[in-house]
């Protein structure tokens, strides 16, 4: 178990190299939510999930919707990692002509299977999803990636209510929650808590991580794959923006970061020698 | 039953002289869906209410029904088509155009995905008031890009665009005549709907109407009352609003030089007078319009039969002021 988990490690440490290498080519972005997510996706595409990384359309893959699309940047450094998309492409990440815009869309990015910028509509999507891979006795999953400010949207709450009624055991949520949003802190903006309870009393199986570390995300994402509840699955991960780059926890702006070269250089600097 | 529901919801149904024949939606729906397994159902807590419930009954695994949620209903639909599935998603009208633009247009429109919404009560269709009357379902959705929208003349179309539309590869957005007494008037004019054909149903040089879903049926009606009289109407009947036959209206309008009438359940604003004025426009053609349809307001509630003829769009509505502009 302890080499899984350092290779999972060493994984994460890359996708975050990503990340850090896709915010330098605006010197600027959503970087500290994209440090937050990377042990969660990097359990995502390294342990949990089914796919193959040069057929993004293959039936048996299982469905990975990222929900809030401004999160796309984690998703990208995961999906280079995975070698799912050529790594060349991390720097021109939200360029002209970028196969990486901003906010995930699947015109441009291989793989991405949904738009996401106006948020809220992931769960609702992978509510239909789940119903057609059972129509066709499939036993691929659909993870949905959501956020936890993104849970003051109404659509989610209405696509919970479906999912455990129609007993959508094939869907395997993730909430980011990260604990900010474009206003400020989520805590301060709209309370979403308590979110475990919450998705509880719609009729989730749920699981509140600590997000960042990666013995707990194997763990959940192990239990809500082997789980015999014939209910749909919810891991809130709690996550600390910035994790990797002590430098940025808890800074107030940390939504949308931007750095001057000496700050860059400090980041990479900083990532490097937390690896060690 | 509630009767006085009922009686609201489907008047526009029972004021007819024509056959007519009952849920022609619902019908159409199972006999596709015995030869396509791919065909599903959804709706939203309105499956009695848009005809919808004789296929749930028909294929009872095959039919989701997830409640009042009707932006939900649009995501499971595009969830359902990016599986390979063939949705029909069924709701009121106002719901689909007003409450679930977003939801359509992120979630659908932008992949093409082949989700098919059917909306009930179009246009003024309700006396429920506002809430319930899509007056406006045209114009929003016809904002939308890549989203085909259908408005079907009467049972007739309505069977035949049920079937067409699940052999065309994209969004569509399809406008429900329902119940149990819903009009067949085509049948009369050897008519086949083709999507995005505008076609000629009746000849005539004194007026050329150009109409769209049930209000050609009064146009129709209306043109045959003043065939009476010695006025000789042509009827162009356009059940597509979007992708719009443009060459075919702009020829009609060409060969004729009479008043030009266009006819709409819809309100003035971004519809199909909308769209004939634009082009007219655009051609730089001079044209005598005239637009029948619904003012671009808030309607009152009450009974449907009182409030068509109070904002013009009852047969006999129609018939008069066609008269006024043709004496």
């Amino acid at each position: 178990m302890d080499t899984k988990i350092n290779e999972l490690l060493d994984r994460a440490y890359n996708v975050r190299k990503n990340v850090l290498r896709m915010g330098y080519v605006d010197r600027r972005g959503f970087i500290a939510q994209g440090l937050g997510a990377s042990d969660f996706l990097t359990g995502l595409f390294f342990h949990a999930m089914r796919y193959d990384p040069k057929d993004p359309d293959w039936e048996g893959r299982d469905r990975f919707l990222l929900s809030a699309g401004h999160n796309a940047i984690a998703v990208y450094a995961a999906m280079a990692e995975a070698r799912m998309i050529p790594e060349e492409w991390l720097d021109t990440y939200g360029l002209d002509d970028s196969h990486l815009p901003m906010s995930s869309m699947p015109k441009y990015t291989p793989g991405i299977e949904i738009s996401g910028g106006s948020i809220g509509l992931g769960l609702p999507i992978a509510v239909g999803m789940a119903m057609g891979l059972k129509r066709k006795n499939s036993d691929s999953r659909v993870y949905v990636m959501m956020g936890d400010g993104e849970m003051a949207e109404g659509p989610t709450w209405e696509a919970a209510t479906s999912a455990c009624s129609y007993k959508l055991d094939n869907i395997i949520g993730l909430v980011d929650a990260n604990g900010i949003q474009a206003d400020g802190l989520t805590s301060t903006v709209v309370n979403t808590e308590p979110l475990d309870e919450k998705f509880r009393a719609f009729g989730f199986e749920v699981q509140r991580i600590n997000g960042n570390s990666m013995t707990e995300v194997v763990r959940a994402l192990d239990n809500a794959k082997n789980s015999e509840e014939k209910k749909p699955h919810m891991i809130i991960c709690d996550t600390v923006p910035g994790t990797g780059l002590d430098f940025l926890i808890g800074n107030p702006k940390s939504h949308f970061i931007s750095l001057d070269e000496e700050g860059w250089k400090r980041a990479f600097e900083e990532l490097e020698r937390g690896k060690e | 039953m509630n009767k006085g529901v009922q009686s609201v919801i489907s008047d526009s149904n029972i004021i007819t002289s024509h056959p007519v024949m009952a849920e022609p939606f619902g019908n159409a729906l199972i006999e596709l869906a015995k030869k396509n397994d791919r065909i599903v159902g959804l709706s939203a807590d309105l499956a009695k209410y848009t005809d919808i419930h004789i296929f749930r009954d028909a294929f009872p695994d095959r039919f989701y029904n997830v409640g009042m949620s009707e932006q939900l209903m649009m995501c499971a639909a595009a969830g359902l088509a990016k599986e390979g599935f063939i949705p029909y998603a069924t709701t009121y009208a106002t719901f689909i155009a007003r409450r679930c633009y977003d939801f359509i247009s992120q979630a659908i429109c932008e992949h093409g995905l082949n989700v098919k919404i059917i909306g009930g009560l179009p246009g003024l269709q309700s006396g429920y008031g506002p809430s319930h009357q899509a007056t406006d379902d045209l114009a929003i959705l016809g904002a939308m890009p890549d989203l085909t929208i259908i408005d079907p003349c009467d049972a007739v179309e309505t069977m035949q665009a049920t079937a067409a539309i699940a052999e065309y590869d994209r969004p569509v957005y399809m406008r429900l005549l329902r119940g149990n007494r819903v009009p067949v008037v085509l049948d009369k004019y050897d008519y086949v709907f083709e999507i995005g054909k505008a076609k000629l149903l009746k000849d005539g040089s004194d007026a050329l109407v150009i109409s769209c879903g049930e209000m050609t049926m009064r146009c129709l009606d209306a043109a045959e009352e003043l065939e009476k009289e010695g006025r000789h109407v042509a009827v162009l009947h356009v059940p597509t609003i979007k992708p719009f036959d443009r060459e075919t209206v702009l020829a009609a309008i060409a060969e004729r030089s009479c008043p030009v009438f266009t006819a709409e359940n819809h309100t003035t604003y971004g519809g199909l007078g909308t769209l004939v004025a634009s082009a007219v426009a655009e051609e730089k053609m001079i044209a005598d319009l005239h637009r029948i349809a619904l003012p671009d307001q808030y309607l009152e509630a009450g009974t449907l039969g009182r409030l068509q003829d109070m904002y013009g769009v009852s047969q006999k509505a129609v018939s008069e002021t066609m008269r006024s502009v043709l004496s």
